[in-house]
This record gives structure tokens, sequence and C-alpha cells, in this order.
């Protein structure tokens, strides 16, 4: 229970004012097609440099959730999901919205995320401390192996093809090497004279993610985005909440699916969604209603989706594994505090780390609070031109790239990755694992150096790197997650195959 | 699986890039005179270089079935806006000034990309009202809140 000691952080007049600021911007970015919570986290972090860390990761944290329940708004009203998280929502919500019941499946929505975020903060609360005294014990061996896990489960499972998501790893780790070697100083990669420097990791989060997402913004052209934006004529709240609660097995299992999903890193929020939907419907005595507008599947989706966001954290603080694309994003901030996620967190940063897990559990209240009666609002915010956006969030992404140490050197570089990243999109290959070999890149070459010497004086590489029972177990999950991938890649091309030959 | 796959001739130029790089890195890893540095880069250039002729041996075959690739119109469509980025970080930005290019840049790219006629006068004070709105908010956060000092140009 030493989570209650560190509320007080929390209930400072300032915090307070930082997580209303963050569930207020994260609701509105989430409800904003085209903005994803991992580019809207990744557009924050600079805000936070002149932040107290534990303020800084609170407005992240604060963020995150509300950007996941806001992308509902967009999903509900426009049938464009906010994020990924929130395609399975729009499957009930839209047709609810379409019925007049708009703003009854917004607050549906928002109560439901509640109630899985909070049980999803407490699933983080009490199994991030005993994971992490378990983590005590992992060496240089250990610690590379996980890093490596990181890069091929993110790999494997966010990219269509398991080859082009560990391609993309691979294109991070060597990013990450690009400047002046961490041990000797000798110069690796500088092919330009503005990656002296090497590439910051904030600079390759913001140009990696915001970057991409501006041009596909564009593709259009000029041409004018057509959309019906369906009304919300105004819902008691109470009844909402009654009817929320009148679903009790909805909100079961949503908890459990987005729990687990959570925990599995790199499985992600639409997943969870998506898998939690599924599961409700078919044990409902209405599994027939589903997809004509039925509030059981709206409460299904979002329970799940934001029950995941608290486990997706707990592989990230205590092994430096993110769960999702948003924690690897959120890696990236805690880094840029100094502060360095694993089995020593709580032991060196305890008042940090604590701070920002109990804001997250207040930041679920605020965001149903705000969720509840700025929906009306979200709803203006879904109608922002693609053009004004684009141009806002490049010009955010410049500035926000320039305030990471004062050098344009970082804004080239972020430009430069996400137009070399828009192209490689388009041929299949995915941000979110080549991110994570930028952050993780570090952390594996300097365990793999520090391992090859620890071995050079024992019993050789391959017995300290490929030999004990954690080395096996972390190899086995590296080989697993491939072969997993891969076979789930051979399956869908067979179906597609199936399907193709049926039309 | 996407709908649209790129074409087999995009998707192998696409993969022969990649492979290119990883081969450079390779090439700069392995020729080194003192291999310490490089130790971790030759583990990464060897999963490099062979996933990436694996992904060249597909795309090849035409087993690569992921990525629309790119369209003639996307090109047209994307090409003034990748353009118009080039230009704001490497001409606007040395000489005009941070703020002024950054101004310049929003109102540009919001004008190319507005499908609202460019013939009416409301449509241009449309879009001067939105570039000096925002900038103000951006003047107000950065220069004024977060106190990042930016490099001058011609203007601030």
């Amino acid at each position: 229970m030493e989570f209650l000691y560190h509320f007080g952080p929390v209930f400072t007049l300032s915090s307070m004012a930082i997580l209303c600021a963050g569930t207020i911007g994260g609701l509105l970015l989430g409800a904003t097609p085209g903005l994803s919570p991992t580019m809207a986290v990744a557009l924050l972090i600079p805000f936070t440099f002149h932040m107290d860390p534990a303020q800084g990761l609170m407005l992240l944290g604060a963020a995150y959730t509300a950007t996941v329940a806001g992308g509902a708004v967009s999903a509900i009203l426009l049938k464009i999901p906010g994020a990924p998280a929130n395609i399975a929502t729009a499957l009930d919500g839209y047709a609810m919205a379409r019925k007049g019941e708009g703003a009854k499946a917004l607050q549906l929505c928002f109560i439901a995320s509640f109630i899985g975020g909070v049980l999803g903060v407490l699933v983080l609360i009490f199994l991030t401390p005993v994971l992490a005294q378990w983590a005590l014990s992992f060496g240089p061996s250990h610690l590379f192996w996980i890093a490596i896990l990181g890069v091929t489960i993110i790999g494997s499972l966010d990219s269509k093809s398991v080859v082009k998501g560990l391609l993309a790893g691979c294109v991070g780790l060597w990013i990450a090497m690009i400047g002046y070697d961490s041990i000797q100083g000798v110069e690796r990669f500088i092919f330009s004279e503005h990656l002296e420097g090497g590439v910051h990791i904030i600079a390759a989060l913001i140009g990696l993610f915001a970057i991409p997402q501006v041009i596909e913004m564009l593709e259009g052209g000029r041409h004018k985005r057509t959309f019906e934006l369906v009304s919300v004529k105004p819902h008691s709240v109470w009844k909402s909440a009654k009817i929320t609660l009148g679903f009790p097995r909805a909100l079961t299992i949503g908890s459990i699916v987005g729990v687990i999903i959570g925990l599995i890193p790199g499985a992600g929020g639409q997943i969870a969604g998506l898998v939690s939907y599924d599961q409700a419907r078919r044990f409902s005595p209405d599994s027939e209603k589903f997809g004509t507008g039925h509030p059981e599947g709206v409460v299904a989706a979002e329970t799940a989706n934001n029950a995941m966001v608290g486990p997706s954290l707990v592989p990230l603080l205590t092994l430096s594994v993110p769960g999702s694309p948003t924690a690897a994003v959120l890696l990236g901030g805690l880094l840029i505090h100094g502060i360095f996620p694993g089995p020593n967190l709580f032991e060196k940063h305890g008042d940090v780390a604590w701070a920002f897990i109990n804001s997250l559990l207040v930041g679920q209240f605020l965001m149903m609070i705000f969720g509840l009666y700025i929906a009306g609002l979200a709803a203006h915010v879904v109608r922002i031109p693609p053009a004004i956006l684009a141009s806002g969030i490049l010009v955010l992404a410049v500035f926000g790239a320039y305030s990471v140490q004062n050098s344009q050197s970082d804004v080239v570089v972020m430009l430069m990755l996400g137009i070399g990243m828009y192209f490689l999109q388009q041929y299949g290959f995915s941000p979110a694992p080549l991110v994570l070999g930028v952050i993780l890149g570090p952390i594996a070459e300097s365990n793999y150096v520090q391992g090859r010497i620890i071995a050079q004086a024992g019993d050789g590489m391959f017995s300290y790197f490929c030999l004990g029972t954690m080395n096996l177990v972390l190899i086995s999950l590296v080989v697993l997650s491939i072969v997993y991938s891969v076979a789930t890649e051979i399956r869908m091309r067979r179906l597609d195959a199936v399907g193709e030959a049926a039309t | 699986m996407s709908d649209n796959v790129a074409g087999r001739l995009q998707q192998a130029v696409a993969a022969g890039v990649v492979l290119a790089l990883g081969l450079w890195i390779a090439l700069v890893s392995f020729s080194v005179e003192d291999p310490q540095p490089y130790l971790f880069p030759q583990l990464i250039a060897v999963a490099f270089v062979g996933l990436a002729v694996v992904a060249f041996l597909r795309a090849l075959r035409g087993a690569n079935r992921t990525g629309s690739g790119m369209s003639v119109e996307q090109l047209q469509n994307t090409a003034p806006a990748i353009a118009l980025m080039l230009a704001y970080i490497f001409v606007a930005i040395p000489t005009l000034g941070f703020y002024a290019a950054a101004t310049l840049a929003f109102f540009v790219l919001y004008s190319l990309y507005d499908p609202k006629s460019h013939k009416l006068a409301s449509t241009w004070l449309m879009r001067v009202a939105v570039t000096a709105g925002f900038m103000t908010l951006i003047y107000v956060v950065f220069a004024m809140g977060l106190r990042v000092q930016t490099p001058r140009g011609m203007f601030i």
C-alpha cells in the first residue's frame, strides 16, 4: 500500500492544474481525427522539459489516458476512430449516434472508460513493484535480451509483415548508433554535420510519428472532406451511468481482456477493443443487436481499451519494455527527465514513479468528468479542416524538436526522419518498431558491451549470453514472438487467397 | 492485409533501397581498423542485411503483400507539402527567422490545401486570421511560456 503515501504531490494546485490541462487537451486531441495518442504524447514531451519530472510525467500520463478515451468522440460521431484503440467503439457507437443517441453513446463511453481505466491502473499499482523486485536480479545479458525482445515484439506484432517490422527495428537500432560511441568516443555513421550530436530521441519521436501524419492528411489534395456529422442531443448522465452498470458482463469482459492484452508488450489498444467487443457479443443474449447501435458493444470496447492503458505501463516501468507504441513514447519522456525505468525504478525514483502512477488514477476521474461535459465541445473539434490541422502540427513539430536542446540540427533530423518514414510507411514499414529501436538501441548496446567484458573474463560469449534459465526464457520469448507473428501472417495470407478465389 | 498492394517493381525498389542501406552499414562496420566501437553495429548489420535480403527476394517474387505504395496522384498531392517543408527548414528559418518562417509556412500550407475557393476575399481573410491566431498562441507558449531562444533571421 506504499502508493497511498505518495498522493500528496498529485493533489497540489499546480499538479491538479497540469492534470486538468493534460486531460482536456488529451480529450480534444484524441477527438481530432488523424491525431493518434502516440503523436499527441510525442508532441507534448517538449512542453515537459521545464517542469518538475513528476509533473512532466503527470501531463504525459493524463494526455495518454485522455487521448485514448477522446478518440471515441470521432468514432461515435463520424465513424472515424480518433485512435486505432477506438475501432471497435465505432461499430455500435456510430449506429447509436445515427439513431439520435450520440450523447448517450459518448456518456456510456466515458463511464465505461473510467471503470476499465481505474481497474487497469490498480493492476499497474499492485503488479509493478512485484515485477520490479523480481527484475532486480537481472544482469547485462538479461537486459540485452529484454531490449531485443522489446524490438522483436513490437516489430512483429505492430506490423502486417514480420520481416518489415523487424527491419524497421534494425533501422531504429542503427539510428541509435549514429554519433559518438559512448564508451570510446569514436565517430560512427556521421555523414552530415547535423548528425554530429547523434539523433535525439525526442526529435526522432516527433519526426517519426508527426510528420508522416501531416503528409497523410494532405494526400487527398484540395478535395473537400465530406462526412456526415450527426447531432448530439442532450441525455441524462445518471441514466447513462445506470445503463453502463446494467451491463456487468460487458464491463467484466472488457476489464479482463484489457488488462491481459495491456500486459502483453506490443499488443495495443485496438486489439483489446476488438477482442473485448467480440467476446461480449459471443456471451451476450442480445448478440444479434451488436452492430446495430447496441450500448453493450460501446461499453465492452471502451472498457477494454482504457483498461489496457495501466497494464501497458507495467512492462515499461519494470523491464523498460513498452507495452504499446504510446508507452514507447512515454519511455522517451522518462529518459528525458533522467529517469531510467527498470528494476531499480522504485529504489532510485520511487517518489516520481508513485506520483506518476497515482496521477494516472486521479486522471481517470478527471477524464470521466471532463469527458462527460466537453463531449459537446469535442463535436466541434472533429470538424477542424485537415489543412489547418496539418499546418499546425508541422509548426508545433518544428518548435517541439528545436526546444529539445535549442538546436536547428534536431529540426533537420526530425523532418528528414519524418519524410523518410512517410515513404517507408507506404511500403508497409511501421514507425513503432523503428522508434523502439532508437530508444532501446543504447540500452541493448551498453548491456552487450558490459556482458562481453564479463563473458571474456568467464566462460565465454555463448555461455554468458545464451545459457542459464533466464537467458533461455528470454531467447524463447524472442523466438516465440517472431514465430507466432510469422504463423499469423501466413494464416492471414491464406485467408486473403481464399477470399480472392471466392470473388 | 492491404487491399491495395503496391506493384512488384515499387516493392522491389523500396526493399532495394533498404538493402542498400543495410549493405552500407555492414561495409562501414566491418571495414574499420579498430572494431571495438563497432561490435554492436556489426551484430545489427548482420541481422539487417539478412532481413533486407529476405524482403528484397520476396519483393522480386511479388510476395510482399503490405503497403499500398505511391500512386501518381498521391505524389502530385504530397509533393508541394514536402517541398514546402524542406524550404521551411532549409531556407526560410535561416533567412527569415523562426517565427516569421513558421508564420509563412503555416499560411502557405493551409492556403495550398484549403478546399475553399482562392477567389473569395473572405477565404483569404479567414486564412490570415487563423494563421495570426495560431502563431500568437505558439509565440505565447514557446517564447513567453517556455522561454525557448530561437535563432533570428531578417525577422524574429
